[in-house]
């Protein structure tokens, strides 16, 4: 891009061991919390939205952040993984774990599917096409009798999962969402993302295949949307198509990738947590939540491209967790 | 005469329809922008002239002469105070604009209008007339002369005046044209600002034609991208022949399918000719 950095301006990529075992503890920490049953209700409630949360939020900003792909449609693997949880639990009286298994499957298969059709589209195109497809789905989910049409479905299950229960689920798979995007970046892929998102029409010409990396990127968003969109229909106990095939997935998915920082690893993580806690405040003033995380996403991308993380990261010159390998001594 | 019929309320129905992409599509062939807060308008333009007709007791028409210089003068503010602004950090920053906008003025009419069903009623509604044994609604051929009309002036506008020359010079190279002395910020503008006038005369025909509520700035978005990606981007005379063969396959499809086969339309063209059928520049 036209904004290439000085040399003096190089940055310290922070990704030592130290660091690591910094963010493996906190991650026990968390378990520990919730296996010793300190926290209440009330706080597993706000952990649970977080960490699914930071699952969407990280896979957004693989797909639109890395590789180029701004989706608006990927409210579509919520719906399906809802739906495909609802109907293996409800319908064919199979246990909880093996219908999300199901839902993941499900997912992968109408990524791939899809893959065929929306590669062939880049840019605009390509963020008209992905919600069109979402909004197809939604209509055709909204006729079809078997999943209830317009009403919805209900999960039932017994015993139905605790709010512990689904915390765990939910950490768990978070957890595995950050390990994943965190070797994606860490291998020739991340390099090659790191390449599309700097450059996306330079990067074929360094020998980035582009279609490759999109595709795996495009899967594993899916796989990963698949789970939470699971836990988030299980811990809310209904779907249906208003629910889980809104364009409101998409808006909080880019409020917590823009106010985060776009193309950073830990961004959508901030953005996540401040996503929750504001949701959580504006539900005291119905109808308007919406208006303000759209006004404060025009807003940061006006004054603060950047979103929080990435703006920090170049006033102090440092990188959490980036796809370089070397890291540059401060000032020379 | 079954199939006579089909056609007339086809093309009827058409024109509206080229009427929904008439805006989008030339913020697609002037500012080379997706404008995903183009439905939203139009809701708001039906909103402005359901509020207006009754207030002024005038027949809804009529109310044109207001909305129409009013989102002219918004759409113009809009681009010129905003997404302008963040068209200079990229295509993809002002297309999460167009969106966030959206969002904001979707949920704004939502809770200054409810989420009740609207519709803009005329004397003339319901009333039908017969010709060479048809059937055909007196509110489909006004709305048909309305669309006509509109699309007609717009491009007299663009081939006939000086600004409409500007225009279409921003349009094929906005450097040059700057070079040659038009402002392209104020062009890019004013450009916005025909759109959202078209979005206003799109939203009375939607809100004559059918029930509009607070949340359907979607469907017509999507109604208007068919249009505009079947038509060409940026082609006017494109946009037509678009909503007329939209018209007609909406209305041989029926009431339950009419908007899965749009949908199915699109993603076809998308794939396998993705500058339309007529695709020109404005």
């Amino acid at each position: 891009m036209n904004k290439l950095s000085p040399a003096k301006h190089r940055s310290r990529v922070l990704d030592s061991m130290p660091l690591l075992i910094g963010c493996i503890v906190v991650i026990i920490a968390l378990y520990g919390v919730l296996i010793s049953g300190i926290a209440s209700n009330n706080v597993m409630r706000y952990m649970i939205q977080i960490f699914l949360y930071i699952i969407l939020g990280e896979m957004w900003n693989l797909l639109s952040g890395y590789a180029g792909m701004t989706s608006l449609g990927q409210q579509l693997y919520i719906g399906l993984s809802g739906y495909t949880v609802a109907v293996a639990t409800s319908t064919f009286k199979l246990p909880l774990g093996t219908g999300i298994l199901l839902a993941v499957i499900v997912c992968t298969v109408i990524s791939l599917i899809m893959s065929l059709i929306l590669f062939r589209m880049e840019g605009m195109y390509f963020s008209i096409a992905t919600w069109v497809v979402a909004e197809m789905f939604s209509t055709f989910f909204f006729s079809w009798k078997f999943v209830g049409q317009g009403s919805g479905m209900t999960i039932r299950v017994t015993p139905y999962p605790k709010m512990f229960d689904i915390c765990i689920l939910s950490l768990t798979f978070c957890v595995g969402a950050l390990v994943i995007v965190y070797m994606l970046l860490r291998t020739k892929i991340g390099l090659g993302l790191t390449a599309m998102r700097d450059d996306i029409t330079a990067a074929p010409s360094v020998g980035v295949d582009q279609i490759g990396h999109k595709l795996v990127v495009y899967v594993i968003a899916a796989v990963f949307i698949a789970f939470a969109g699971s836990v988030f229909v299980i811990n809310k106990g209904i779907i249906y198509p208003d629910n889980g095939f809104t364009i409101g997935w998409t808006v909080s998915m880019i409020f917590i990738v823009v106010v985060g920082g776009k193309g950073t690893f830990s961004g959508p993580i901030v953005g996540a947590i401040i996503y929750v806690f504001l949701q959580e405040y504006l539900a005291h003033f119905p109808g308007w939540s919406n208006i303000i995380l759209g006004i404060i996403t025009i807003l940061v991308i006006l004054f603060l491209p950047d979103g929080i993380v990435g703006t920090l990261q170049k006033k102090l010159h440092f990188e959490l967790f980036s796809a370089k390998r070397i890291s540059f001594p401060k000032e020379r | 005469m079954y199939i006579a019929q089909v056609i007339t309320n086809g093309i009827l129905l058409g024109s509206v329809y080229a009427l929904l992409g008439l805006g989008m599509t030339l913020i697609f062939g002037i500012v080379k922008q997706t404008n995903l807060a183009h439905g939203v308008f139009i809701v708001l333009g039906a909103y402005l002239s359901s509020v207006l007709a009754p207030v002024l007791g005038i027949d809804p028409i009529f109310t044109l002469f207001l909305t129409v210089p009013l989102m002219f003068l918004f759409g113009f503010v809009l681009q010129y105070f905003l997404i302008g602004k963040a068209m200079q950090k990229g295509n993809e920053p002002a297309l999460l604009v167009t969106f966030g906008l959206s969002i904001i003025l979707q949920d704004a009419m939502l809770l200054i209008f409810t989420a009740d069903a609207q519709h803009i009623t005329a004397a003339y509604s319901v009333a039908n007339f017969d010709i060479f044994g048809l059937k055909v609604s007196v509110l489909n051929v006004v709305l048909f002369c309305i669309s006509l009309v509109t699309i007609g002036a717009l491009w007299l506008f663009l081939n006939r005046t000086y600004i409409g020359r500007a225009i279409r010079a921003t349009s094929d190279n906005p450097e040059a044209a700057s070079l040659a002395g038009v402002s392209v910020k104020k062009i890019y503008a004013i450009a916005m600002g025909i759109a959202m006038a078209s979005a206003a005369v799109a939203g009375l025909c939607v809100g004559m034609k059918w029930t509009f509520y607070a949340s359907s700035g979607g469907s017509y978005l999507l109604i208007a991208f068919v249009v505009v990606v079947i038509g060409g981007l940026g082609s006017v005379p494109g946009t037509l022949i678009a909503g007329l063969l939209f018209g007609l396959a909406q209305v041989i499809g029926g009431a339950n399918y009419g908007l899965l086969i749009s949908y199915v339309i699109l993603l076809i063209v998308l794939v396998v000719k993705p500058q339309g059928i007529l695709g020109k520049k404005v």
